[in-house]
């Protein structure tokens, strides 16, 4: 049999036994739950495997002699002493020099890179030369570089800042900037949750998509028999529920 | 119990059926609704219409399979505008679950616009490291991934000659559905060797990249599935992210519908409180 077609049927009866759980927990969806919790931390496995041992430690040091890579070897086998607990004090030379080296390339660049030039971004002129027009102020909504969404930002980013300054009390002209800032992030949070739904859908697409798709004569009909299938173990399983006496524990 | 208690009991099952049908119906019978070009998207598309000829333009496929419906269509559009431009491509991944998947992708893209591996493209695979991975690129490609993934030298790939490091890099972008991904490759990558970066990624992380889009710091951005729909439609290749635009508004109006509904009915439940209230 054609490997696609082995693989719609896998597909399709997996998506149809996860979906099953929107009708309530049932042993077809925790079988595709758990597989595909197998199956994913087996891949990575295999992969690493393939990709860390054979490829980039046990081919170069073997077939070409990159014997300077035993040195990230062995602190990598640091590592490993936590489980034995008299040695267990090695692992952090291992960790002290991950920890060490991530930190010294990470700090330097995420300052350049998320404070320092969201900064400069948030601070722009608020008018603009143009040549042959001279000084100007754009009103264009729609422009993220225009002078009035440059205000807006500053107005945004200053009042959300004073939200969450707790050492002086949010009274007054403090207030109306709080919750100047309160607005702000609610608008951030329905724009976050907008996408977030947005994307939600989007799984639920792509998934009917491919049902659609498996209805197909082409592949057997996998939908429409696996669908059978899920509906009919689902009818079953209520029955037998129904029939069992209740759980005296 | 009054009509609105009972509809803000309702079984959830319902709503899921009505969601489930909302988006059934479209992808059986299109309507063909108007796509409209955000400006994020078209930054991306401009930028590699722009490129002349053989230009390298690496692609990190930063996703696993459970972020395909979304990210798979915007791999598959930059592709085949990749490939129509005779653009050299590099693909690589940071997810090591996304490896199989991004490994098919690209051989599929590629083979339907008749491009061979080695000589138009290469498949770099995946390496240890997350963003150390990128930092390892920016000082030497080869050092960081010494064989593509079929095992093969990458020293040597005609689609490689002149490539060194990230500085020889045209164009990168990265398909990313959260870290490592589209901000590991500013940070440690566009910040430190200079070569111009899009990104495409899933709704949820959109809105959090948007500061690096009016920043400057990206090029463009391209969000979710709306975001495929787009850039198929700039390719004129239109695919599976614009077959799924008219379940995509469907849904959002039943959402729309349901979320409004839902306030009609908390409002009316509480006046009718109140009064209760105010009577006894």
């Amino acid at each position: 049999m054609d490997v696609t077609i082995i693989g719609a049927w896998v597909a399709t009866g997996l998506t149809l036994f996860i979906f099953s759980f929107l009708y309530k927990d049932n042993p077809l969806f925790k079988l595709a739950e758990n597989l595909y919790v197998g199956v994913s931390v087996g891949y990575t496995i295999v992969k690493t495997y393939d990709t860390v041992i054979v490829y980039l430690i046990w081919k170069p040091i073997v077939e070409n002699q990159e014997w300077t890579l035993l040195i990230p070897v062995a602190i990598g086998l640091l590592m490993l002493t936590r489980y034995v607990p008299k040695a267990a004090w090695l692992s952090r030379y291992a960790f002290a020099f991950i920890v060490g080296v991530g930190a010294g390339l990470a700090i330097p660049r995420t300052v350049s890179s998320f404070i320092l030039k969201q900064i400069e971004d948030t601070v722009r002129p608020l008018l603009v030369l143009v040549p042959g027009d001279g000084v100007t102020f754009s009103w264009n909504l729609m422009n993220p570089a225009s002078s009035v969404n440059v205000i807006i930002v500053l107005i945004g980013v200053s009042s959300v800042l004073f939200y969450f300054f707790f050492s002086v009390e949010h009274s007054g002209p403090g207030k109306a900037v709080a919750r100047m800032g309160v607005l702000f992030l609610m608008i951030a949070f329905g724009a976050a949750f907008g996408y977030t739904v947005m994307a939600r859908m989007s799984l639920l697409i792509g998934r009917l998509t491919d049902l659609i798709e498996y209805s197909d004569p082409a592949y057997g009909r996998p939908t429409l028999w696996l669908a059978l299938v899920t509906i009919g173990t689902l009818i079953a399983l209520s029955r037998r529920s129904r029939s069992e006496p209740p759980d005296s524990h | 119990m009054s009509f609105a208690e009972r509809m803000l009991n309702i079984d959830r099952r319902i709503i899921f059926v009505v969601i489930g049908l909302c988006t059934l119906l479209p992808l059986l019978y299109p309507v063909g609704l108007p796509i409209k070009i955000s400006q994020e998207v078209r930054g991306v598309y401009d930028h590699i219409e722009s490129l002349p000829e053989h230009s390298v333009v690496l692609l990190s496929l930063d996703f696993d399979p459970a972020s395909k419906p979304e990210l798979y269509p915007q791999a598959v559009a930059i592709l085949r505008h990749a490939f129509k431009k005779n653009l050299r491509v590099i693909a690589m991944t940071l997810w090591v679950s996304g490896t199989g998947m991004a490994d098919e992708l690209l051989t599929k893209v590629a083979t339907e616009s008749g491009k061979q591996r080695g000589a138009d493209y290469v498949f770099l695979g995946w390496s240890p490291g997350g963003t150390a991975v990128i930092i390892n690129m920016g000082q030497d490609l080869y050092n960081a991934f010494p064989s593509d993934y079929g095992g093969k030298p990458t020293k040597g790939q005609p689609v490689l000659e002149g490539v060194n490091s990230l500085k020889d890099v045209t164009y990168a972008v990265s398909l990313s559905a959260g870290n490592p991904g589209v901000e590991a490759w500013y940070v440690f990558g566009k910040d430190k060797y200079k070569f111009e970066l899009g990104g495409g990624c899933t709704g949820v992380i959109a809105p959090g990249l948007y500061p690096l889009l009016r920043s400057g710091q990206l090029n463009g951005l391209i969000g979710g599935l709306r975001g495929a729909a787009e850039y198929e439609s700039l390719i004129g290749e239109k695919g599976r992210a614009v077959a799924g635009m008219d379940a995509q508004s469907a849904t959002h109006v039943a959402i729309i519908v349901l979320v409004a509904l839902c306030n009609i009915f908390y409002f009316s439940l509480r006046r009718q409180a109140r009064q209760q209230g105010s009577q006894s």
